[in-house]
This record gives C-alpha cells, structure tokens and sequence, in this order.
C-alpha cells in the first residue's frame, strides 16, 4: 500500500517536474497544511505561517527540476522549509540589530483567542526557547520522518540526529509548564 | 499516636498543602513533555492560517517572477563583466600613461630650453 503511495508520489513529482500545472497544483495541495503547521512550529507566528509558505512552495516550483530523485521529494520539501524558516528567523535576528526598534515590535503576541488551549500556548513558549535548528529537528519527528530520513534532510548522521534529538527533547520538557 | 508520629504527620499535611491541586497532571506533563494532541493542535493552527486558494495564489506568484538564469547565461554575463572590467583598466592605465609621458616630455621640453638660454649666455 505504502510502496503504491510513494510511487504515486514520485509520478505525480515528475508530471510537476515536466512542468504540468495540475501536478504542481496537486502536490501543493497535497502539502500545504503540512509545511504550514511546520512553519507554524518552527516561527511561532500566525501571521508568517501564509507568506513563508507561499516561499517554500514558490522555491519548490523553481528547484523542482533539480531534484534528482524523485522518491525523496517529501525530505526534500521539508529541509526547503526548514532552511527557508531558518533564513528568515536569522533576517529577523539582522534586522533586530541594525534596526532601532525594540524586542517588543517584533515579538507581537498572539491576539486573545488565537490560540486555543494553554497547552499550546505552552508547546509554543517552549519551542520559542530552543534554538532554530532542534525546532526543526522536533518539528520533522512530529511530521512523522524517521531518523534516517532527518538525518537526510539535515545532512548528517543517523546518531548525531539521535544526540541532537535526546537533547532538543529535554530542553523542550525543560521550558514545557502549562499552567492548567 | 505517639507524640512524633503526629508530627510527621502534621508535617506531611503541611508539605502536601504547598502541592498544586493538579501536581500529578503537571508532574506528569513535564516529565512526558507535549502529547501528540497538542502537537496535533499546533499543526492544525498552523495549517487553519493558510487562506482559500493557496495553490493557486503559489503558482501565479511563481508565474510572475522572473525565470531563474541558466548556467550558460551566468557565464556569459560573468564573462562580459570581466571584460569589461579589464577593458576599462587597460583604458585608464594608458590614458594616464599618455598624461605622465607628456607631463615627463613638457619638463624636459624646459630644461632643455633652460640648457640652450644659458649655453646661449655664455
């Protein structure tokens, strides 16, 4: 069943790949609420969740016929966002320093009532507090990508994704308090 | 009861009132970290930001930008600015290599003048 998907998959990304707009539409459809919930893990911000995605998928488009494999589009997909949040993470850390406006311009809160439980509100003060990367690195556990395939995506190896992950684990039950 | 079994037990009491009515919950939490539906939840927050029409607001935008150059278009323009680079060098050097000549040919020009007035003196 697993096998029919993914070799589904891979001619649905080679149709996209051949420049077929309906394929380029499937696959964004297909992945949309994915990347967009890892957008969301990896800034915290509802208002950057449309526009970094719109980037991600715009890169995909672009780079689609460079990727050589086919069968690996999801990890490909996915260190594609996880670069494009980190980018954008790191502009706003530049912009931070050079510009003269204070931590509390950038750091909106989210209005009342947008997120929904104190648990997630939560999760999202605890992932706020490790850096970029273990985000990433907890955001792809969550979207179900074994260690092989993060190691992968992260170009690196299987154990050092195993230390990363122990480690980005415990920082996050660290800061993990909700007050319910 | 013996006299310091009731205050073990008075200082049990005591120790338990500082507890949070949901000590378990949070002990619990805190050492398992989010649960899945939390997790869950984050993503669906995430994915419920994105408005109708997103795939094919991505494909016009993707329409709109231009094309990403080819490798051949990079090196010919790699090539033509390198060129006209060391053009406009070559340019500037000679030029003022003409000026130093003239400049060298004019204060010769009047020393030798200088020689001949005072060989003319003489």
């Amino acid at each position: 069943m697993e096998s029919t998907s993914s070799s589904a998959l891979a001619d649905l990304v080679r149709r996209a790949q051949q420049g077929e707009e309906s394929a380029q539409h499937e696959l964004i459809v297909s992945y949309q609420h994915r990347v967009a919930g890892f957008v969301y893990a990896m800034t915290g911000r509802s208002d950057y969740v449309e526009d970094l995605s719109q980037q991600v998928f715009i890169k995909m488009i672009r780079a689609l016929d460079r990727l050589q494999a086919p069968a690996q589009f999801e990890s490909w997909l996915f260190r594609l966002a996880r670069n494009t949040c980190i980018d954008q993470l790191r502009r706003q850390k530049l912009r931070r320093i050079f510009l003269p406006f204070g931590e509390e311009h950038e750091n909106i809160p989210e209005p009342a009532g947008a997120v929904d439980s104190e648990e997630l509100d939560a999760l999202r003060h605890a992932l706020a507090q490790l850096r970029p990367q273990d985000r990433a690195l907890l955001a792809l556990v969550q979207e179900g990508r074994s260690h092989a395939e993060i190691a992968e995506t992260l170009e690196t190896s299987v154990a050092a994704v195993k230390a990363r992950l122990h480690r980005a684990r415990e920082h996050l039950r660290e800061h993990y308090t909700p007050q319910s | 009861m013996k006299p310091e079994d009731h205050a073990w037990r008075s200082l049990q009491q005591h120790a338990s009132a500082q507890l949070n009515s949901r000590f378990a919950d949070r002990v619990l939490r805190a050492a398992n970290g989010p649960c899945d539906k939390t997790w869950q939840s984050l993503r669906s927050h995430g994915a419920a930001q994105l408005r109708p029409g997103f795939a094919a607001r991505v494909l016009r935008a993707a329409r709109k930008l231009p094309g990403v150059p080819s490798l051949l278009d990079q090196f010919v323009f790699s090539a033509g600015t390198a060129i006209v680079c060391i053009v406009g060098t070559l340019y500037f050097h000679s030029r003022s290599l003409a000026i130093e000549n003239e400049r060298n040919l004019a204060s010769w020009h009047q020393i030798a003048m200088f020689v001949q007035d005072a060989d003319t003196g003489l």
